[in-house]
């Protein structure tokens, strides 16, 4: 197993974190509860101002803000968008991040961004065009880059790869880290009928330098990730595996849809930061 | 890039701008011989996709909803989903050419006659409220918000917009409508235009003192001081000190 990715980039474990919505622009950086780091959507401060600004610029002086995007298009034909990407490289700049984050996906089409990510097929071909783009955008941001599994609803078609086989073809061959969302895992497995401890097991773990939690809608026949309610019993179990064998890592509690009050969220780092607690001793 | 990965961004491009239904699933699937997949996990991708453009809509536009039925309203989302809207990395921008893609809807369908306007009021509350200008702490002389936006329009909205009566109608009769983000609660004010607020305003535009404003007016000199700090409060203006 190689250097751990976050030892190489100097990163530490931030602890248990929540997201900067809306619903929490007033709230939030006034709370006394205990919090360790808050994620922001970059999207939501590129290129809008007002209230967004102000509750990024109060949030900046009380934590450590990681911006995990949903835009970039990673994975997608067109070519990285140059205004996106020099207003990212900016804002990461201005928070002093000491890592950002986006998704293994594609997200626009011939010029139309789709407002969504998308799965990219599991191919050698994919990872060819993947990893080349990942290496820019860290050269040009120059900071330590995290992609994270997606959910995916369907294997697209051609796929050559297993998926943690694709996962770990691109950051390695991009090195960068892995944001590992483990509810991702968790509706994956049970979407696409594989064990998801097993598929944990497969990944490069020692690049994981971040989690993923949050809810997901258990319909008749599918799983949907909609991080619109508590963390399963489930994927708190696989929550737990994980740091097992990863060590503490940084934890986000993702809730963005039936966005709850903020001591419900709060609650629910709360839990996750137990559990990096009992992992570390 | 590999000419099998280019051919499956163009079958997913070619689904995802076609209308939704069975067709589409069936002319991506087609595209990939031997591909097994459920159609119904594949529409989920279709329905999220498009389900961006009608819920940023509805959250931008509740007023001209409102306005109309639901048939009418849902043909409104069918036929701007289909021009493909979203264009920028921010969801909201999808909203940005709605007002004028109601106006051309207008001269096709009958549609109310208001609604252009109405679309273009609530675009612009939106725009202003979530504009990049930086309103500057202090200033040196009277200046006018640098987030504010005009709109002249055929119909009297801000009073209809104010209302709290959404059968009403809004009346006909040319408006100028100011609309502004307030410095410290960051939400869009709107008034229509009055001459003490235009008069503010060229001020403001102009850097007249408020003695030179008086004895070119005949107002008395605290009116004029008045009026600029009825305004400076309402961040229609910004005031030095």
């Amino acid at each position: 197993m190689s250097p751990r990715y976050s030892h190489r980039h100097g990163l530490k474990p931030l602890g248990a974190g929540i997201g900067l919505r809306r619903d929490f622009y007033e709230a939030l950086p006034r709370t006394s509860r205990a919090l360790d780091w808050v994620e922001i959507i970059p999207e939501n401060f590129l290129s809008l101002g007002g209230r967004p600004q102000r509750a990024l610029d109060a949030c900046r002086e009380r934590w450590t803000l990681l911006p995990h995007g949903v835009g970039l298009n990673i994975g997608g034909p067109d070519a990285l968008d140059d205004d996106y990407v020099t207003r990212l490289a900016a804002l990461v700049k201005r928070l002093d991040a000491p890592f950002f984050s986006d998704h293994l996906c594609y997200s626009r089409l011939g010029g139309v961004h789709l407002h969504d990510l998308l799965p990219l097929p599991f191919t050698e071909a994919a990872v060819e065009h993947v990893v080349p783009r990942v290496r820019e955008v860290m050269a040009r941001v120059e900071r330590p880059f995290l992609l994270e599994n997606p959910s995916y609803y369907a294997a697209m078609p051609g796929g050559t790869l297993q998926e943690a086989d694709f996962l770990r073809q691109v950051v390695e061959g991009a090195d960068c880290g892995l944001l590992l969302d483990v509810n991702n895992v968790w509706v994956n497995a049970k979407n696409h009928g594989y064990d998801p401890r097993a598929f944990v097991d497969a990944l490069p773990l020692e690049r994981v330098v971040q989690v993923h939690l949050a809810g997901h809608d258990v319909g008749d026949r599918v799983l949907i990730d909609t991080h619109g309610d508590r963390v399963c019993e489930d994927v708190w179990a696989l929550y737990r595996y994980t740091l097992e064998r990863t060590g503490p890592v940084s934890t986000l509690i993702e809730w963005d849809q039936a966005i709850p009050s903020l001591d419900a969220v709060l609650d629910e780092a709360d839990q996750a930061r137990g559990v990096l607690a009992e992992v570390s001793r | 890039m590999k000419p099998s990965l280019k051919h499956f961004f163009d079958s997913m491009d070619a689904y995802l701008a076609g209308p939704p239904g069975a067709e589409g699933l069936s002319k991506l699937s087609a595209a990939h011989p031997g591909w097994d997949v459920a159609p119904e996990r594949m529409a989920i991708y279709g329905q999220f996709v498009r389900g961006h453009v009608r819920s940023t809509l509805e959250k931008l536009f509740p007023l001209t909803r409102g306005a109309v039925t639901a048939p009418v309203w849902d043909a409104l989302v069918e036929g701007y989903t289909r021009t493909r809207p979203a264009r920028h990395h921010e969801l909201n921008r999808i909203g940005e050419a709605f007002a004028p893609f109601v106006a051309d809807a207008a001269g096709e369908q009958a549609l109310p006659p208001f609604l252009p306007a109405l679309a273009r009021f609530e675009w612009t509350d939106f725009a202003v409220f979530a504009s990049e200008e930086v309103i500057p702490a202090r200033v040196e002389q009277l200046t006018p918000n640098p987030t504010l936006a005009v709109l002249e329009q055929p119909y009297r909205l801000c009073a209809f917009v104010r209302s709290e009566d959404r059968g009403a109608r809004p009346a006909a009769g040319d408006e100028l409508a100011l609309l502004w983000r307030h410095p410290e609660r960051l939400v869009t004010y709107y008034m229509e235009a009055t001459p003490p607020a235009l008069l503010v305003l060229k001020m403001a535009v102009e850097g007249l003192s408020e003695d030179a404003v008086a004895q070119a007016t005949g107002m008395a000199a605290p009116a004029v001081h008045a009026e600029v700090v009825r305004f400076a409060a309402d961040g229609l203006v910004l005031r030095p000190g």
